[in-house]
């Protein structure tokens, strides 16, 4: 137990070591591809050329609304996503390393957490053009996603924790969260509006699920230029305690197994 | 400056699990529901028993021992890497570990960005490792080769660049596990200059070998280990004519 306060403590220090990791990785992903990181601008935009229309027609809203609606939902969903799939393999593909290096192995954990945030960064970079386009593009609005984006890594980092110890023990879990989470995609409201929900009185389906709440302290003040209600923050917040607290638990009890099941 | 150190004290290590394939997700959630005793076959196997040793400033230490008697684990153990399961491991001093040279590279990343990043993980500072590139790259004589992914390379020019780089730090705490040959027989020759160099540099040094000479080149003492157990630890000459003794005559 002390073991592990001592390696994650030692882990954070080493601040140097998992960043150059992170944007490593991130680099070689975009090796020799002429595009580079515009790929995911790119791929973003045939999305929302795609969805945009498709979804315009059915869900009858303005594109003003709708199109910087759908580009950040689905972006800061993909963070969330990648955090509880393939971060999975971040001690499993780390196994080279964490066998023959004395550094503590929660350094690869922080090194998926930059690779997760600079993937979200590039592609939350094509929703500048989109809100420039329809003149709703709010400088302060940014700023004030600050807050959200760090209660959203906060969480992305406990996810990553949870799935990087689990998935040592269990490798099938990274394919079966890949499952479950595709209909959790479907009942949070990534790409409709909350309010429809609230219409049909549904807003069940939304006021019991997390991810609706780190989705929104993120994404509101980017749109609205203000502040989201306390109530999401209040969601968030809860939501990181708890996801915490199984983290914390999850680690503590297969921290000292990690190498030997490797 | 503080005196480097390892002291470990009641260490064990017992390596405990499951063979066969019922150990996923689908057997751990079924057991509940399983008909009749499921057992898992389960093993056992104690790599370390109450090891109690002190390594202090400027020893060097050699490992003998047949194959599969713990050294390894020992090693790994007195670097961190393995949680003992008992006892304590204290040290003092930046620990350099030099186990292997074939796994623990980015296939996709070049050879250069491969250097960097094994440098970081050993340790080194950034700005340590921008001023020894140039060395590092010119030991390994990979030349043009290092601009490409490593995925290409074969496996002598995998080892060429992990040695470089490892060899390149200024040890403390260094643990060799019988990492002597590497490469074709130009590069072994220097290799095996550039390791004696190193290993003199370290301040204390832990290495495993089944080679007696480079032992009593090395070592002034020497531990021999049996069944995770130390046998005899005392000076080199004496253990290593007990050990040829009696692994010879059995």
């Amino acid at each position: 137990m002390p073991n592990l306060l001592n390696d994650t403590i030692q882990a954070l220090r080493a601040w140097r070591v998992w960043m150059f990791l992170g944007v490593q990785d991130v680099k070689a992903r975009f090796r020799r591809s002429a595009l580079g990181p515009l790929w995911i601008v790119l791929n973003m935009a045939f999305f929302v050329v795609g969805a945009g229309l498709l979804y315009g027609v059915m869900i009858k809203q303005p594109m003003k609304i709708l199109l910087p609606y759908l580009v950040s939902g689905f972006t800061i969903w993909g963070s969330i996503l990648a955090s509880l799939t393939e971060s999975g393999w971040a001690f499993v593909g780390a196994e080279g390393y964490i066998k023959q290096f004395c550094y503590p192995k929660q350094i690869y954990l922080m090194r998926t957490l930059v690779y997760n945030f600079l993937i979200l960064f590039v592609t939350l970079c094509s929703l500048i053009p989109v809100q420039l386009y329809f003149h709703t593009f709010y400088i302060i609005g940014w700023l004030l996603a600050i807050p959200g984006f760090l209660l959203l890594a906060i969480a992305v980092l406990a996810h990553i924790t949870i799935c990087a110890y689990l998935g040592v023990r269990f490798r099938d879990l990274p394919h079966a969260a890949g499952g479950i989470l595709q209909v959790a995609f479907f009942v949070t409201p990534v790409m409709f509006p909350a309010t429809m929900l609230k219409e049909r009185h549904f807003d069940w389906i939304y006021r019991f699920n997390p991810f609706y709440y780190l989705l929104e302290v993120a994404r509101y003040p980017l749109l609205e230029g203000k502040l989201p209600a306390l109530d999401v923050y209040a969601g968030a917040s809860i939501y990181i305690v708890l996801v915490w607290a199984i983290a914390f638990l999850v680690a503590r009890s297969l921290d000292s197994r990690v190498v030997i099941l490797l | 400056m503080n005196d480097i150190y390892l002291r470990l004290s009641g260490v064990a290590m017992t390596f405990e699990g499951q063979t066969g394939a019922d150990d996923g997700l689908i057997a751990l959630l079924t057991r509940p529901f399983a008909k009749g005793p499921a057992k898992p076959q389960t093993y056992r196997v104690e790599a370390l028993k109450d090891i109690n040793l002190e390594i202090r400033h400027g020893e060097r230490v050699g490992l003998l021992g047949l194959n599969g008697v713990g050294k390894s684990t020992l090693l790994k153990v007195m670097a961190g890497i393995y949680p003992p399961t008992a006892g304590r491991v204290q040290k003092q001093g930046h620990i350099c570990p030099m186990f292997e040279f074939a796994t623990g590279f980015e296939m996709n990343q070049s050879g250069w960005d491969n250097i960097r990043t094994r440098a970081l993980l050993l340790g080194m500072s950034r700005d340590e490792i921008e001023s020894k590139l140039q060395e590092i790259a010119e030991f390994t004589e990979l030349g043009e080769f290092l601009s490409y992914p490593v995925r290409t390379y074969s496996s002598g020019m995998f080892i060429r660049l992990a040695f470089a780089v490892s060899t390149s730090i200024n040890p403390e705490i260094l643990l060799l596990d019988e990492v002597m040959g590497a490469g074709d027989v130009r590069f072994a020759e220097k290799a095996k200059k550039r390791m004696f160099e190193f290993m003199e540099q370290g301040k204390i040094l832990v290495f495993s070998s089944h080679n007696f000479d480079l032992l009593a080149t090395f070592c002034e003492r020497t531990i021999w280990l049996d069944k995770g157990q130390i046998v005899a630890d005392g000076p080199t000459s004496e253990v290593t004519a007990t050990y040829q003794d009696l692994v010879t005559h059995y």
